[in-house]
């Protein structure tokens, strides 16, 4: 349930979400990535095209209606201009803006020479001793639309930027230009103002869909980070097989999982029994040639029980090298460890009864081996089993779990006495026994060390806190979930 | 005493029963599982050597009838796969000792001896408390008739908190009687022990009184039905 717990805290953590997020969206082999890639870039090209339009269309619907305006004064001044021998009269065209000087609206009316430069002029107080410009290009345009507005951007006497709007008219035979303008600043400014706005929102927009892109993405392939999960506590022996219900796409690929799970349990059962009828076989004919020739004392009959005794060392080793690598490579279980201890601990406190041996073990509750029961109970119960043997009355068994390297170390310590450390190494030899008077296969560390190194783990020697043999298997481990 | 041999290889039980019988035991063989069954159940033996892989019905489950019948005769299993796994099986079915294929016949004569010297110890009371049984001479228990699998040190522990049931024993006094002289003597592990007597016996047996120690009762409709 940790995804689904995760979910909301994702989301309660902005800093941590976005962190995410980049991190996933630079991943190139990410599949969340591709998806939002692909979205967002649709989604950002849509966003940008969709952010110019608007600002094209606010600046040409208010550029327009700025022009009208500064075309409506051009057309008033010229309407109420009375031009007679006495000279340009502009005294009815009223308009208080344009009495301040350099307000931002001016106006003129002009009589245009022969060579297409103003003559005399009446300009409004705003131009102060200026005029408007009138380059050629206008005038020409003008004249060929006489009685209406042409327009042009000039430059004002503060130098900002003008809309002029020019109306070409011939009076009393004279030529004369009625020309209005108008600071066209404030509209660019609210242009700009728009346009960032626009921006800015689109923006706001973008990241908002990026998340909400990202949210359903990974909400959407959350059965495969669940596939993933699963697979992972397969591999770590958590559990068996996939067991959550899939969506139809991924349901196959779950399906053939499970199915090669099965199988390579399957094979391993198989070999196991294979190993164990095998054993079984060979072991019973061996009793039988070492019982017959145990019963004569002559030379031929303690030939055939020694090679019989060095046949079965070579059976079980090899046999039980064969079953332990087919173990390891099946996919794993958890086995705690604790039950294990205390069946072997019983029962061996039973099979050395006579001895009075007190088997005594410490484990956590929920220390748990990564591997399989049997080969827990082998590995214990061959190094319990060798601690009986050797010690005077006690056994101690300790197990602790390394959260650093998810181990589980299992030491078995006698009071019996001990092993110099020179002879560590020899103990493992395949077959090798130190005492002969001792019963005992003699086979059992070797066993366990190939056991333990087939879980990819390590067996260690000791001086136990009683002088004897301390022993430890340090496997791979894990707690069971409680 | 009588023994009874369940071996199916007919070589290795000529062999056991030539050596069995040299050394003064009267022997029957049966060579598969249900045999081997019939005659346990109805013959009084001393000893059972019991191989576990028998043909019809295997070892563990012939093992397994005979105790859940009520049968305390001791059994030797014999098994020819070494594995663990086999023995622990075996034990929870109420084995006493076992033995790997291939053996020595002096072990197996000597196992054989111990067992049926331990059988024949002297008989003590059974102590009970509730649905508690206690057995001293088999140093065997069982919990409303479920036989309990106990360590050495959980059984001495047991043991005393019987003998002194409904009385409150102390940490110290405990630790006295669990160990040894030559034991650590630590008194937290009467911890550990208890925790572990409490799962197998159930929990609510034994009462720890605070500061002073631990009493072992009766479950309160095992006292109504007393």
């Amino acid at each position: 349930m940790s995804a689904a717990e995760s979910a909301p805290r994702r989301g309660l953590d902005p800093r941590r979400f976005w962190r995410r997020l980049l991190r996933i969206l630079s991943a190139r082999d990410s599949l969340v990535g591709r998806l939002i890639r692909l979205a967002s870039t649709y989604f950002t090209v849509a966003l940008i095209v969709t952010g110019i339009a608007l600002t094209a269309y606010f600046h040409e619907v208010t550029m327009h209606r700025f022009q009208e305006r500064v075309g409506q004064i051009a057309d008033s001044l010229f309407s109420v201009t009375n031009i007679d021998a006495d000279g340009v009269d502009t005294s009815r065209f009223v308009d208080a803006r344009s009495a301040i000087v350099h307000s931002g609206l001016y106006w003129q009316v002009g009589e245009v020479g022969a060579n297409g430069a103003i003559v005399s002029a009446v300009t409004s107080r705003s131009l102060w001793d200026e005029q408007l410009p009138l380059p050629p290009g206008v005038l020409r345009d003008a004249r060929a639309h006489s009685g209406s507005s042409v327009f042009y951007d000039g430059m004002g006497p503060v130098n900002e930027p003008l809309r002029v709007a020019v109306i070409y008219s011939r009076v009393n035979n004279k030529p004369y230009v009625f020309m209005a303008g108008e600071d066209s600043s404030p509209v660019e400014h609210d242009v700009r103002t728009f346009a960032l706005l626009t921006a800015a929102a689109l923006l706001v927009l973008a990241l908002g869909a990026l998340a909400a892109i990202f949210i359903q993405v990974r909400v959407g392939l959350r059965p495969l980070f669940d596939l993933t999960d699963e697979i992972a506590h397969v591999q770590s022996g958590e559990q068996q097989r996939l067991t959550k219900t899939y969506p139809a796409e991924i349901r196959p690929v779950a399906h053939q999982l499970n199915a090669f799970l099965d199988h390579a349990q399957e094979v391993v059962e198989r070999q196991r029994m294979h190993v164990g009828n095998l054993a079984h076989a060979l072991k019973t004919p061996l009793s039988v040639l070492m019982t017959s020739a145990g019963d004569s004392g002559d030379a031929l009959a303690q030939t055939v029980r020694k090679q019989a005794e060095t046949m079965r060392a070579q059976v079980d080793h090899h046999l039980r090298r064969a079953r332990a690598a087919a173990r390891s490579k099946a996919m794993g279980e958890r086995t705690p460890v604790e039950p294990v201890l205390d069946e072997l601990a019983v029962m061996l406190e039973q099979v050395f009864q006579d001895k009075g041996v007190v088997v005594d073990w410490r484990a956590p509750d929920d220390l748990a081996f990564r591997g399989e029961r049997q080969d827990l109970q082998e590995i214990a119960g061959n190094l319990m089993e060798n601690a009986c043997i050797w010690c005077r009355r006690k056994v101690m068994i300790h197990a602790e779990f390394d959260a650093a390297d998810q181990t589980v170390s299992l030491s078995v310590e006698d009071d019996g006495p001990g092993l110099a450390e020179s002879r560590f190494d020899e103990v493992l030899k395949r077959g090798a026994r130190l005492d002969e008077s001792v019963p005992g296969s003699g086979l059992g560390l070797s066993i366990v060390d190939e056991l333990v190194r087939a879980y990819g783990g390590t067996l260690s020697f000791g001086r136990s806190g009683w002088g004897g043999l301390k022993v430890t298997a340090h496997l791979p481990g894990g707690r069971t979930a409680s | 005493m009588r023994i009874l041999l369940a071996e199916d290889d007919p070589d290795l039980a000529r062999q056991l029963k030539t050596s069995l019988s040299d050394a003064g035991y009267v022997v029957d063989h049966a060579p598969d599982g249900e045999e081997a069954h019939f005659l346990g159940d109805t013959e009084p033996y001393d000893c059972v050597i019991l191989d576990l892989g028998l043909p019809k019905i295997d070892g563990v489950s012939v093992l397994e009838r005979w105790r859940r019948d009520g049968k305390t005769t001791p059994v030797l299993i014999l098994t020819a796969r070494g594995a663990w796994s086999d023995k622990v099986s075996g034990f929870d079915a109420g084995a006493d000792d076992y033995l790997t294929k291939p053996f020595h016949t002096e072990e197996l004569l000597a196992r054989l001896r111990a067992l049926v010297r331990r059988a024949a110890g002297h008989a003590q009371p059974m102590l009970t408390c509730g649905g508690l049984r206690l057995d001293p001479r088999a140093a065997r228990a069982s919990v409303n008739g479920e036989p309990l699998r106990l360590t050495s040190l959980e059984y001495r522990l047991l043991h005393y908190l019987m003998l002194h049931q409904n009385r409150v024993i102390s940490r110290t006094e405990l630790v006295e009687h669990l160990y040894d002289q030559d034991f650590d003597r630590d008194s937290n592990t009467i911890e550990v022990f208890m925790g572990r007597l409490r799962k197998k016996i159930g929990g609510d047996r034994i009462e720890t009184v605070r500061g002073l120690g631990y009493r072992l009762k009766p479950l309160h409709d095992e006292v109504g039905s007393l």
